[in-house]
C-alpha cells in the first residue's frame, strides 16, 4: 500500500498509520494486533479498582515516566469512602514512584493534553472514556476499562484493531456565537449516539479560519458520545503552535493520512452555517438548534468538565456576564478544567467578572459532571451544562434534567433563568433580565 | 465453551452505563456495587435477578462511561450473557475481559423473538440462542481474539508471567 502503486481508496488513514507504527509485530495480519502505547492515563476512581489485582499478581509498572495519574473524581474527597479510595490510589502511585502523579491539579484529560506525552502521532490509552480528547492534538487516544488498563500498565501493550474511519471535513469558519461544543453537538445531531461506533473520526479542518485548539478539544472529547474509538484531528499549524508553546519546541513530526486513504464515509460540515446547538435530556444525541428548544426555567448552570471548562469557555461566559447578574433562581457553578486554566482565568480577570456576576468557582475536578461532587442535581433541578453526557441520573437524581450546550449558551441561560429560542435573539437574554428589574 | 440458561430481560437502544449502574453506586464495596444495578431505572429489578439471566438490548448496548463497576455489578448479580444488535466498544471490551459474553445477533430482526421473561439457552460454541418455544436464533460467532480471552478465563490470564516477563 506504500509507494508509487498507491490506488485511490487503498491508502491508510491516520489511525491506520498510527496503529501500524506501534505494532509489536509489524508482520502480524490478524484483526487484533498487539501494540505499544506511548502513554497511559489514569485517575483515582478507575485506578483504585485495579490496585488489589495488580498487587496480588506482583506486577510492576512498565515505564513509570509514561504514566499520568491524577485524583480528579474525588478532589478533594467529600466522603470517608471516597477519601479511602483516593488514598488507596495515591499510595499505589507513590509506592511505584509514578513520575507524573499530579495531586489535585485538575481533570485527567486536561492534564494529558497539557503534557508533552500527548503528541501528534502518539498512541495513548486511559482508564476513562474521554481519553479520546488527546485526538485534539493528533494523538490516537482511547479510553478503556480497568482490566484493560491493568494489562497495559504492566506491559506497556494492549490489543487493538484498525478501526474503520469516518472522515469529517470542516469548511467555512465558525460564527461569533458558536464554538467546538456546537460543532460536536451538530455531529451528534447528524450521526446519532452510535454514528461512529467502533470507528475513528478523522477531523480535517479545511476552513479559512482554523478551529482553535480549545474547540478541537471539545470536539475530540465528545467523539466518544458518538461511539468513536478515536476522534483525531489531522495535525496542522494550529497543532504545531500549541505543542511548541507547551513543550518549548515544535513537534518532530506531523503525521498525515495517505492522500488516497480508505474512508468508510465522509461527512462535510459547513461551519459558517452553524448556529448554537443544545442536547435535550436524556441523550447527547437528542440535539436541536437552540432556536428550536422549548422554553424551560433552569435552576443550575454548569460550566466545567473535561469537555469544556477551558480558558476560551470561561472567556465566553465572562463576556456574556460582564457587568450583569446571574438570574436569582440559578446557581451557576464554574469549574476550570485544570489549575493551570484557573490561573490563566484569574490573570485574565474572568474569575473576577464571573464571581461579581454571581457565579461560584469550585476546585478543578470533575465536580457534578458524573453526579460526584458539589453541584449534584436534585429531583426538580433542570441543569444547562457544558459537560458531555446528559444521561438520565448521571448528574444526580433520576428525575433531574440536563441540557448540554456551549459555555456561551450556558452563560446566557444563567442570565435569563431559562433556556429557550430567545437566547440568541437580539437582546433576548438581556431583555429577560431587564424584565425582573 | 459455555452454555448459559436463564430468563430474558429486555432493554432498548443506547442503554448507557450510567443507567446500567448509576455513578452514586461507584464503590470498592462489592455489596454496594451489586445493589446499584439499574437502580434508577427500576429499583425492583436487581433483587429479581437470578444467576444465568440474560440481558437483551438493541443497538449500542453499554455506551458511555468506562467505569468497570457496571460490569462488576453484572457479574456480581450472576448475569450469564448479554445479547444485542451491537455493543459499544469500551463496554464490549470490559465484559469480554471479565469473561462475560457479549453476543451479537446475526439478524437484527430476531430481537423480537427474545421476549422479556422468556427462558433461553445460549450456546456460545454454536453461536446460537434457543428460546422456550424451540426457536433457534443465530448469533455472530465470536472472533478468534474474543474466544482466546474467554478460554483463558479473562484478559488477566493472558498476562505474561510477572517473574519471567515476555520471554522474547
Ligand atoms: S469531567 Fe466528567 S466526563 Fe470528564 S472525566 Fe470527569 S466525570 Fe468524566
Amino acid at each position: 500500500m506504500r509507494g508509487n502503486g498507491l490506488v485511490r481508496g487503498d491508502g491508510r488513514t491516520l489511525s491506520d498509520k498510527i496503529i501500524d507504527a506501534h505494532a509489536v509485530d509489524p508482520g502480524e495480519t490478524g484483526a487484533y494486533r498487539e501494540v505499544r502505547v506511548d502513554a497511559l492515563l489514569g485517575h483515582d476512581a478507575t485506578i483504585a479498582l485495579l490496585v488489589d489485582e495488580f498487587e496480588r499478581r506482583g506486577l510492576e509498572i512498565w515505564d513509570r515516566e509514561r504514566v499520568i495519574f491524577t485524583n480528579d473524581h474525588f478532589s478533594p474527597p467529600a466522603t470517608i469512602e471516597r477519601a479511602d479510595i483516593s488514598n488507596r490510589f495515591l499510595r499505589f502511585a507513590r509506592e511505584r514512584d509514578v513520575t507524573h502523579l499530579m495531586l489535585d491539579r485538575g481533570i485527567c484529560h486536561q492534564l494529558l493534553v497539557e503534557s508533552p506525552l500527548c503528541a501528534p502521532g502518539s498512541l495513548i490509552v486511559g482508564a476513562d472514556s474521554h481519553t479520546v480528547m488527546g485526538g485534539g492534538v493528533g494523538a490516537c487516544a482511547t479510553g478503556m476499562g480497568s482490566t484493560d488498563i491493568l494489562y497495559a500498565l504492566a506491559t506497556g501493550r494492549t490489543w487493538m484493531q484498525r478501526p474503520a474511519t469516518v472522515r469529517v471535513r470542516f469548511h467555512g469558519s465558525l460564527g461569533a456565537h458558536c464554538n467546538g461544543r456546537d460543532v460536536v453537538l451538530e455531529l451528534l445531531r447528524l450521526l446519532g449516539e452510535s454514528g461512529a461506533r467502533y470507528r475513528s473520526l478523522e477531523f480535517h479542518d479545511l476552513g479559512h479560519v482554523p478551529l482553535g485548539q480549545d474547540d478541537r478539544f471539545a470536539i475530540s472529547n465528545m467523539a466518544v458520545e458518538l461511539g468513536a474509538k478515536f476522534g483525531v484531528f489531522v495535525p496542522d499549524e494550529v497543532t504545531a503552535a500549541y505543542c511548541a508553546a507547551r513543550d518549548g519546541r515544535r513537534p518532530d513530526d506531523l503525521p498525515a493520512p495517505d492522500p488516497g486513504a480508505r474512508y468508510e464515509r465522509t461527512v462535510d460540515v459547513d461551519l459558517s452555517a452553524l448556529t448554537p446547538r443544545i442536547a435535550r435530556p436524556w441523550s447527547p444525541g437528542n440535539v436541536v438548534p437552540v432556536r428550536d428548544v422549548e422554553r424551560r426555567p433552569v435552576s443550575v448552570a454548569f460550566l466545567g468538565s473535561c469537555s469544556s471548562g477551558r480558558l476560551t469557555d470561561i472567556r465566553d461566559a465572562a463576556e456574556e456576564l460582564d457587568g450583569k447578574a446571574v438570574h436569582p433562581h440559578v446557581r451557576f457553578v464554574v469549574i476550570p478544567a485544570s489549575v493551570g486554566v484557573f490561573q490563566e482565568a484569574l490573570e485574565a480577570g474572568y474569575v473576577a467578572t464571573l464571581t461579581s456576576a454571581g457565579a461560584i468557582f469550585n476546585h478543578s475536578s470533575c465536580g457534578p459532571c458524573g453526579g460526584i461532587d458539589k453541584g449534584v442535581l436534585g429531583a426538580e433541578d433542570v441543569c444547562v451544562s457544558t459537560s458531555n453526557r446528559n444521561f438520565r441520573g448521571r448528574m444526580g437524581h433520576w428525575e433531574s434534567r440536563t441540557y448540554l450546550a456551549s459555555a456561551r449558551t450556558v452563560a446566557r441561560a444563567a442570565l435569563a433563568g431559562h433556556i429557550g429560542p430567545d437566547l440568541y435573539e437580539a437582546g433576548g437574554a438581556r431583555e429577560a433580565r431587564g424584565a425582573r428589574g | 465453551m459455555m452454555t448459559i440458561k436463564g430468563r430474558v430481560w429486555r432493554f432498548g437502544d443506547d442503554l448507557n452505563t450510567d443507567v446500567i449502574h448509576p455513578p452514586q453506586f461507584f464503590s470498592l464495596d462489592d455489596e454496594k456495587v451489586k445493589r446499584g444495578l439499574f437502580h434508577g431505572l427500576d429499583p425492583e429489578l436487581q433483587p429479581s435477578l437470578r444467576p444465568g439471566d440474560v440481558l437483551v438490548g438493541g443497538r449500542n448496548f453499554g455506551c458511555g462511561s468506562s467505569r468497570e463497576t457496571s460490569v462488576r455489578s453484572l457479574r456480581l448479580n450472576g448475569i450469564g450473557a448479554l445479547i444485542a444488535v451491537d455493543f459499544a466498544r469500551i463496554f464490549f471490551r470490559n465484559c469480554t475481559n471479565n469473561g462475560l459474553p457479549c453476543l451479537t445477533l446475526a439478524r437484527a430482526e430476531d430481537l423480537k423473538s427474545l421476549c422479556a421473561g422468556g427462558r433461553v439457552e445460549v450456546d456460545t460454541e454454536r453461536a446460537l440462542v434457543t428460546t422456550d418455544t424451540g426457536e433457534e436464533i443465530p448469533l455472530e460467532p465470536p472472533g478468534a481474539f474474543v474466544r482466546r480471552v474467554w478460554e483463558a478465563g479473562g484478559l488477566l490470564s493472558l498476562l505474561p508471567d510477572a517473574r519471567t516477563g515476555w520471554g522474547v
